[in-house]
């Protein structure tokens, strides 16, 4: 049989060389067509890998050039193979192929040119193409990229496919328009190659087909096939990687939700940034990489918690129970109302069309709705996503938006914001009361009774977010199996009188009352601003309820400390969250509630990690004590100069790395940060908490955080260490920061005084210097910035910015 | 006052050492009189050393270009012909040449690229750029930065005659970060220079700038100096655009060759000037042994031995 003439066409070396292809990764593979005749496609292939096979597969209208940076980032450690399919690219122009046929020969092109496992990774329609096939081959791993397996039912047709399906000849045979519109998606870079296999209406019939092809109505020819690729995904078993740009007007935030409803153990890596070329957009290859390889070494994960219990337990065994879970200004729950009203709205939402799995945006300021509608989502076997607002709004909306919710629950007033800034496009909102045109969570008329969704260990059970007030704000995955740990580690601090309440400054601290079993008491403050809880909040909150124990933070702990007045407040037990604590404050603190005031160590991913006293080390141990680590969790310090490689020797100091059973579960849509964060030794996961610090025997001491460690050229310094010994030498407030290129910074000593930036006296200076062994370049004095949140820490990336630029004379 | 201490330094090691300049040098050195614009006067002066050390340059405020040119520029070439024959050369240059009239924070060797205004500065960039052009030669290149110490007349002369007059004045109260070099570590490192020409190719052809590895805040320096000198009046500031102004204004009106400050030497002190020593200390095989405060001390001590109503 003869060859068509456009089909011989093959990129020439020149062109994959000014594209950045090697060209001796191109080549031709004679493989059985569909029709049963042979065809001649054209790949990428970089030849054996050590590490496997990777097979990449296009969608329409692109070609193999779309994995540029996947096939020079993998390659030489795996075998990278990109395909153009038949028709496309530079493989031969043949007949019409339907999806069934695509899928026919991808699987009968891996089954000739690959043995063994492989990895596929695949794009717009070439999704569909992979998961279809996926069944008939052996698929070790699987990434995706702005793609679908199904129309969901809520999805009109994305306009772009509609007008070219109208005018597929026009719009993609005769025109460039669609080669052309999907070039421009990307930097101009790229768009050379990506038209260039497409010039001239004959070489893009097959691009009409494709378009011709995708299955709108149940009559279409590939529809079937395209429910079976739906079917195939939810049965897949291996790894899944989403790789997601989420400015994609086709394959926009809603296909994501699909995909995520079908696999929930699939990984996500949202770009908000790119759009539907994101594997040309972003630098994919580094993620995959890093994926894979973290793929490989969790392949042992620890065994699950077998003593999981539901996060309901507690709510379900008191239904009868009219004693409060919580008391409030803003009125009391009783047990038995938050198990009515929670099993209420639960058959609401069901009613309503949410399901297991299903992400729900939480926007209710803490009261007894929170509470209730946080149970009926558990009930539902929804996943509520919870965020504060103290963030910003604009923070808010990107945190939101990158979780795609399905339903928004909140007051008029967040509800409002959230429709008016665009929270979350395509979402359902509900409300207690009713509002025009919102589901009406009060449970007036509750919908159908439904039993309460069946919870493993492993699904998912809440997300919730980082402070963002020592970086970018993260979404933050929790388990079921990983809440119910968490509620053991944390009546293991609080639970010494279990029936009497607690209070707390903390938002986050109050939604675990019913995990607790505990009464908790909310203080009338803003709860944004946890410098508005003083004394007299704290007094008038204990006066409802017999108060066991108090979580604060800082702020409000100097609050309470300075409206005090002399007068006491008696708390038998006092939790100060967010090291470093000034001892003094404790000192107070104790004072006033004549208990004891501890001040555990512990982060949004891994809450608590230890307990006990802080204490400011003495000599030999710079640092805060911060007690030591609680039953089950595990503390290791990585060596900072080869993370990844080692913990560091008995008295040195790094990075510190958790493990416990109630260690989160991952950073929701980032594998990347997941991979970042995550060490795996000897099996068991540990998260790398972004803080430095030692071990002296049991304690840990805490050195601050890693990235305002001061990397000097004699070494890196903790600028905590520096600064307590000279904060007691001068008895005044000081922040040490490095100045100056990595690898040579420069220390500057910051002595807290009212007033910009300025050079300290000489005599300050030289007793500054006096209480360091190290040279010191700077002293200056001013009014140190904190960070907006807790107004607790120093903000150290702020002051490290600002000195660096007043000793350069900026 | 460097090149006696150079020469001090390897007259003590029992190096045999020739200087050439225009006046006697008193040093322990033997002298041979001459002008480093005589292309044979260097040739003579440099028959049978193995090695050169060019130190020599026109350093003044405002210079006129010809002299400066013919001096740092014309002499160089000169030496570099005469170091053709010897072999070897270590040759002086400053971090003035990378001025960019941006702040220099930990950083590298830049090229020497500066084309302002300042005559010392361009002269000295081009010197460099001629040096660098010779690949025949076993050449080092040092930038030594703000070199003082006991008996230096061109930093503490110019700071200590200033505020005895009640006319210095430091850009934004001095708050800018400088490393210096303590006159002993300059000529350390000169002599370290002279060794790696010898025996590490790696260290030829490139530049290194050399400091104390000491930065310290503007205003510390001068206050260190000035209290080592017994001077109790202190220096005025103003803000560093009004400075910069006032050295524009001196430098284009005022009658002689050395107004009190120029555009240029006011920027200087207006932005931070501090460089990543890993590099050079590495290389070099070479370590600052004095630190700012031990500098003052020593100073301190020097101005309590000598005369200070000169």
């Amino acid at each position: 049989m003869t060859v068509a003439t456009p089909a011989a066409l093959s990129p020439t070396p020149e062109q994959l060389a000014a594209w950045g292809i090697d060209p001796a990764w191109s080549r031709r593979v004679r493989i059985d067509g569909a029709d049963g005749r042979p065809v001649n496609w054209h790949v990428f292939d970089t030849g054996p890998g050590p590490r496997g096979t990777i097979v990449c597969v296009h969608g329409n209208p692109t070609w193999a050039y779309a994995w540029k940076d996947l096939l020079t980032t993998l390659s030489p450690a795996w075998r990278v193979i990109a395909v153009d399919q038949t028709g496309m690219g530079y493989s031969e122009r043949e007949r019409p192929r339907t999806l069934e046929q695509r899928i026919e020969e991808l699987v009968s092109f891996c089954r000739q040119e690959v043995s063994g496992p492989l990895v596929v990774v695949a794009h717009d329609w070439g999704g569909a193409i992979s998961v279809g096939a996926a069944d008939q081959l052996q698929v070790e791993a699987l990434v995706l990229a702005n793609t679908a397996v199904a129309k969901p039912d809520d999805v009109a047709v994305p306009p772009l496919i509609t007008a070219s399906r109208a005018l597929v000849n026009v719009m993609c045979r005769y025109t460039p328009l669609f080669v052309e519109g999907t070039a421009r998606m990307t930097s101009r870079q790229h768009r050379a190659a990506l038209r260039a296999p497409y010039r001239g209406a004959k070489r893009r019939v097959a691009v009409r087909d494709f378009v011709a092809d995708i299955p709108l109505r149940p009559s279409d020819i590939s529809h079937g096939a395209l429910e079976r690729c739906g079917e195939n995904f939810a049965a897949l078993t291996c790894p899944i990687l989403l790789l997601w740009g989420a400015k994609d007007p086709v394959f926009h935030d809603r296909f994501l939700r699909d995909l995520r409803q079908r696999a929930p153990h699939a990984d996500v890596q949202r770009f908000a940034d790119a759009g539907h070329l994101v594997a040309l957009d972003k630098p994919i290859g580094a993620v995959v990489a890093d994926w894979l390889h973290a793929k490989a070494s969790r392949q042992s994960t620890v065994a699950r918690d077998a003593r999981f219990s539901d996060v309901l337990a507690t709510v379900k065994q008191r239904a009868n129970d009219e004693r409060p879970v919580y008391v409030g200004p803003d009125g009391s729950l009783s047990w038995a109302a938050l198990a009515e009203r929670s099993r209420q709205l639960s058959h609401v939402l069901r009613s309503d069309g949410l399901s297991k799995g299903d992400r729900v945006a939480v926007l209710i300021p803490p009261s007894p709705d929170l509470l209730v509608a946080v149970c009926a989502l558990w009930r539902c076997g929804a996943v509520p996503v919870l965020a504060d607002a103290s963030a910003g709004l604009g923070a808010l909306k990107t945190l939101m938006r990158a979780q795609s919710p399905r339903y928004v629950l909140g007051t008029k007033l967040t509800l409002l914001l959230a429709r008016s800034l665009r929270f979350a496009p395509r979402a359902r909102y509900g409300l207690f009361g009713s509002l025009p045109g919102t589901l009406d969570c009060g449970g007036l008329n509750a919908g159908d009774e439904h039993d309460d969704a069946v919870i493993a260990s492993d699904d998912v059970a809440a997300i919730v977010h980082t402070s963002g007030a020592t970086g970018p704000a993260k979404a933050v995955r929790y388990s079921h199996g990983q809440l119910s740990a968490q509620r053991g580690a944390m009546n293991s601090l609080v639970d010494r009188d279990p029936d009497s309440a607690f209070t707390t400054s903390f938002a986050a601290f109050m939604l675990l009352s019913p995990l607790l079993g505990k009464t908790c008491v909310r203080p009338d403050f803003n709860i944004n601003k946890p410098s508005t809880l003083g004394f007299d909040e704290l007094s008038k909150a204990s006066q409802r309820a017999r108060v066991g124990a108090a979580w604060l933070s800082p702020a409000s702990a100097r609050r309470v400390v300075a409206t005090a007045k002399g007068r006491t407040l008696p708390i038998p037990l006092v939790m100060l969250a967010g090291a470093p604590i000034a001892p003094s404050l404790r000192r107070e603190l104790a004072a006033i509630t004549g208990g004891a005031v501890h001040t555990p160590y512990g982060m949004t991913e891994c809450l608590p990690v230890t307990d006990g006293v802080q204490r400011v080390a003495n000599e030999s141990h710079a640092g805060v004590g911060v007690g030591v680590a609680l039953d089950g969790c595990a503390i290791v310090i990585e060596r900072l100069d080869a993370p990844g490689h080692g913990v560091v020797a008995d008295d040195g100091w790094g990075e510190i790395l958790v493990s416990a059973p109630w260690l989160f579960d991952g950073y929701e849509g980032s594998s990347s940060a997941d991979v970042a964060s995550t060490v795996m030794m000897d099996g068991v996961r540990f998260h790398r908490t972004g803080d430095v610090g030692y071990l002296a025997g049991e304690e840990l001491f805490v050195l601050g955080r890693r990235i305002h460690v001061i990397d000097a050229a004699s070494g890196p310094l903790a600028s905590v260490a520096l600064e307590g010994s000279v904060s007691d030498a001068l008895a005044n407030e000081v922040a040490a920061v490095g100045v100056g290129p990595k690898g040579a910074q420069v220390v500057a000593l910051v002595l807290e005084r009212e007033g910009s930036l300025r050079l300290a006296p000489p005599a300050m200076s030289e007793a500054a210097r006096a209480a360091l062994s190290i040279p010191v370049a700077a002293v200056l004095e001013g009014t140190l910035p904190r960070d907006r949140r807790h107004q607790s820490k120093v903000d150290r990336t702020t002051l490290s910015r600002d000195v660096s630029n007043f000793l350069a004379g900026r | 006052m460097l090149g006696r201490a150079v020469v001090e330094g390897l007259v003590q090691r029992g190096d045999d050492v020739t200087c050439f300049q225009r006046r006697p040098s008193a040093s322990q050195g033997k002298d041979v009189l001459g002008d480093i614009r005589d292309a044979d006067a260097i040739a003579s002066a440099s028959q049978g050393c193995e090695a050169i050390i060019h130190l020599a340059a026109l350093v003044a405020p405002r210079p006129r270009w010809r002299d400066a040119y013919d001096v740092n520029v014309g002499g160089t070439t000169k030496v570099l012909d005469a170091a053709r024959d010897c072999g070897r050369l270590v040759y002086i240059s400053t971090p003035s040449v990378a001025f960019d009239d941006k702040p220099s924070v930990g950083s590298a060797a830049e090229v020497a690229r500066y084309e302002g205004p300042d005559a010392y500065a361009r002269s000295k960039a081009m010197a460099e750029v001629e040096v660098l052009s010779r690949r025949d030669l076993a050449c080092v290149i040092l930038r030594p930065h703000l070199v003082w110490g006991p008996g230096d007349t061109q930093l503490v002369g110019r700071i200590i005659s200033r505020a005895r007059q009640g006319r210095l004045v430091l850009p934004d109260h001095g708050r800018v970060l400088l490393d210096t070099t303590y006159i002993d570590d300059a000529a350390s490192a000169i002599i370290a220079g002279l060794d790696r020409s010898d025996d590490a190719p790696q260290t030829w052809g490139r530049p290194w700038v050399v400091t104390g590895n000491d930065p310290r805040p503007l205003a510390e320096l001068v206050a260190g100096i000035l209290a080592a000198a017994k001077i109790s009046r202190l220096p005025r500031s103003l803000p560093a655009p009004v400075v910069e102004r006032i050295g524009w204004v001196l430098g284009r009106c005022w009658p002689t060759d050395e107004p009190p400050l120029t555009q240029f030497a006011a920027r200087q002190l207006s932005v931070a000037h501090w460089f990543d020593q890993r590099d050079t200390q590495r290389a070099l095989r070479w370590q600052p042994m004095v630190s700012v405060d031990e500098g003052i001390r020593r100073l301190s001590t020097w101005f309590q031995e000598h005369d200070l109503s000169t």
